[in-house]
């Protein structure tokens, strides 16, 4: 075991291997109050890389329900119980990762699915915590709440996969951090799929070895963001890349979000992982259960997110999210644009701060009718 | 006159002992006893293997490296051993409630492996997959191989076998017409990348070296072959190759004192790769 820096949990903590950061490291944004759930991202994923045989409930891109949704079941809960009561101070994490509670005999604290428990990818699918008033479901604020997680391999700094693998058959690219798992070595152990914390490694039994998302990187190393991105109809997807703490750039999206605004959190950083994809918390749900799953930052993001619209950085920053196919590794603001610019700060794409807004008063005068919004 | 004594008291005793006694238990060593033509190399139940001396094998946890089995599974196999001065044959025998023959997501594949020093002599490498410039030499019996070999003929692949009740309505990449085995190849990146996990060349077994754990790396020659039977909560399983196998092999001959090693993989608790069973070096004599 070595000592190693996660920013995210503030301190530095063992992992099977030393610390190698790669030259830059795929990073994205997910903003979750966006999400519809349509799943065309899902779909753009599994029609794109898993439509064969072995692979019928292999979702590498899936969108849960939170509170009660989880895929493969209670992917998170059997890790939350296992690793038991944990604490923050402050924005240090004083509890074990799942590297540090790794029993005797095991490089990670994991547990093992079984196959029935990938059969229910829309478990909870849009069901709220719980029952609603008579006549509530039309107030505000709202009482009840529920959000859709969209997941795929966060192709994390310190990867479980990668650490529990004892033939090494799984390896971070030096170039883009992405996180593949060689599929002409791999013997299928399955200790990477026990080992995902986010359970984001999948076996495929017709091949007998496991398989995970690749973060598209063929289309990665073009300059354009993977299918589930560029697929995405709610636009709440942004892919670049994102610098550790002290390399943090302004005029980097990703860095800008995560590092300078701090809008944008990492999913259940106490696993100890530094996973790469980070996300707006929804600010409907109480600050309580986002702790638990976003960190100590949740409240404070959401706080930050009320008030993007009249951000103009950060609401053309939004703006910017589904704008353009390509990978965009710098933005800047300029006038009432938002604009997205290459490694050679090459601009690339260009959007209005803020849509025109039309009003259409209810009455149309001209014809005497009322007008509805319903079609 | 003193000969002939001996014999009249060993014979019974060598009768009684193969008829109601089971075999002659050799604890010491494996010994590969000459046998007569025709091996039964792909027969693990017949009768030629009663009059072979069986050794019990102890088996312990693997426990040297992460990931290790913590809780113990099979702790004994009983091997017997025949050569014909060309091919050798080792037949193993385990205990195991279930036969668990197609992995899973959290479910193995029974199998069973037999380990061989690459260099004879006493200077043995690590009894554990071997180490750095002294390697070993393994032949894997895996009960998916020959579970796909069976089930070639009838067409039904690894999926429809674990799931008989599903219903898979179509699978594009096979929609391909000319293209169709391509695009299915492609579909299956292992399959694609030309892993060898996916088969063992001779149905059932594949030879695999090692220089420590996380080495194994299957052999340009494959020349092993075996077969398993599963019954009443045990498996026979023979691991049959020749003594010979040219160079960059563990070679054998007749007359030769060496070192064995097995190892058992259960399916239903999970064993694969280091979560295994597995015996130290036994000495291993070919008469």
């Amino acid at each position: 075991m070595a000592r190693v820096t996660n920013w995210q949990i503030g301190r530095t903590m063992s992992y099977w291997y030393a610390e190698n950061r790669p030259k830059r490291q795929f990073g994205a944004v997910f903003d979750i109050n966006k999400c519809i759930a349509c799943q065309t991202c899902t779909l753009a994923c599994k029609t794109t890389w898993t439509s064969g045989r072995g692979q019928e409930y292999m979702l590498w891109n899936n969108v849960e329900t939170k509170p009660y949704g989880s895929y493969p079941l209670a992917w998170d809960l059997e890790l939350l119980k296992q690793l038991g009561p944990q604490t923050w101070e402050g924005g240090i994490y004083r509890g074990r990762t799942v590297f540090e509670s790794a029993p005797p005999g095991e490089r990670v604290l994991g547990w093992m699915p079984q196959s029935i428990d990938y059969a229910y990818p829309n478990v909870g699918e849009d069901e709220t915590l719980g029952k609603v008033e008579k006549g509530a479901a039309m107030s505000l604020p709202q009482q009840i709440w529920m959000f859709y997680l969209a997941r795929i391999c966060n192709h994390c700094t310190y990867p479980a996969c990668l650490a529990s693998c004892p033939r090494t058959s799984i390896y971070k690219r030096e170039e883009d951090g992405i996180v593949v798992l060689d599929q002409e070595r791999c013997r299928g152990y399955q200790e990477c799929v026990r080992a995902c914390p986010y359970k984001k490694v999948y076996f495929n039994p017709s091949t007998g070895t496991s398989e995970k998302c690749i973060g598209c990187f063929p289309k990665i190393e073009q300059g354009i963001q993977p299918q589930c991105f560029v697929n995405c109809i709610g636009k709440i997807r942004l892919q670049g890349w994102v610098s550790p703490p002290a390399q943090a750039r302004e005029d980097n999206p990703v860095d800008y979000l995560v590092h300078v605004r701090k809008l944008a959190l990492p999913l259940y950083p106490q696993f100890g992982l530094e996973p790469n994809v980070y996300y707006v918390p929804p600010i409907n749900v109480p600050p309580a259960f986002l702790t638990q799953m976003f960190g100590p930052g949740a409240a404070a993001a959401i706080e930050t997110y009320r008030n993007a619209r009249n951000d103009r950085t950060l609401a053309g920053l939004f703006a910017l999210f589904g704008s353009t196919e390509r990978t965009i590794p710098f933005f800047r603001i300029q006038g009432d644009y938002a604009i997205a610019l290459d490694d050679d700060r090459r601009e690339f794409a260009r959007v209005p701060i803020y849509e025109p807004v039309h009003i259409r008063p209810a009455e149309d005068r001209l014809y005497q009718i009322m007008r509805s919004n319903t079609t | 006159m003193r000969h002939l004594i001996a014999i009249l008291i060993a014979a019974p005793c060598l009768l009684t002992a193969a008829c109601s006694r089971g075999p002659t238990v050799n604890t010491l060593e494996v010994r590969a006893v000459r046998g007569a033509a025709e091996l039964p190399a792909l027969d693990p139940q017949s009768s030629k293997w009663d009059r072979v001396p069986q050794h019990p094998a102890r088996l312990m946890v693997q426990d040297v490296t992460e990931p290790r089995l913590t809780v113990p599974g099979v702790d004994l196999v009983n091997v017997r051993a025949m050569h014909d001065g060309t091919n050798v044959v080792f037949r193993l025998e385990w205990a195991d409630a279930t036969s668990d023959l197609i992995p899973d997501v959290g479910r193995g594949s029974d199998a069973a492996a037999i380990q061989l020093p690459l260099q004879p002599g006493a200077d043995v490498p690590d009894a554990a997959m071997g180490q750095a410039g002294k390697g070993v030499q393994i032949a894997y019996w895996k009960s998916v191989w020959q579970d796909d070999a069976d089930r070639a003929g009838s067409g039904k692949d690894r999926v429809t076998a674990l799931h008989p009740n599903a219903t898979i309505d179509h699978y594009p990449p096979q929609a391909g017409g000319a293209a169709r085995e391509e695009m299915e190849r492609r579909y299956a990146p292992a399959n694609a990348a030309g892993n060898p996990i996916l088969t063992a060349r001779n149905g059932a077994v594949q030879e695999i070296v090692a220089e420590g754990f996380g080495s194994a790396t299957p052999t340009a020659v494959q020349k092993a072959t075996g077969r398993g039977v599963w019954a009443n909560g045990k498996w026979l399983a023979t691991i049959a190759r020749p003594l010979n196998e040219g160079a960059g092999s563990a070679n054998l001959q007749p007359g030769q004192r060496t070192y064995i090693a097995f190892a058992v993989w259960d399916g239903a608790q999970r064993h694969t790769g280091a979560r295994k069973m597995r015996s130290g070096w036994i000495p291993l004599v070919l008469e």
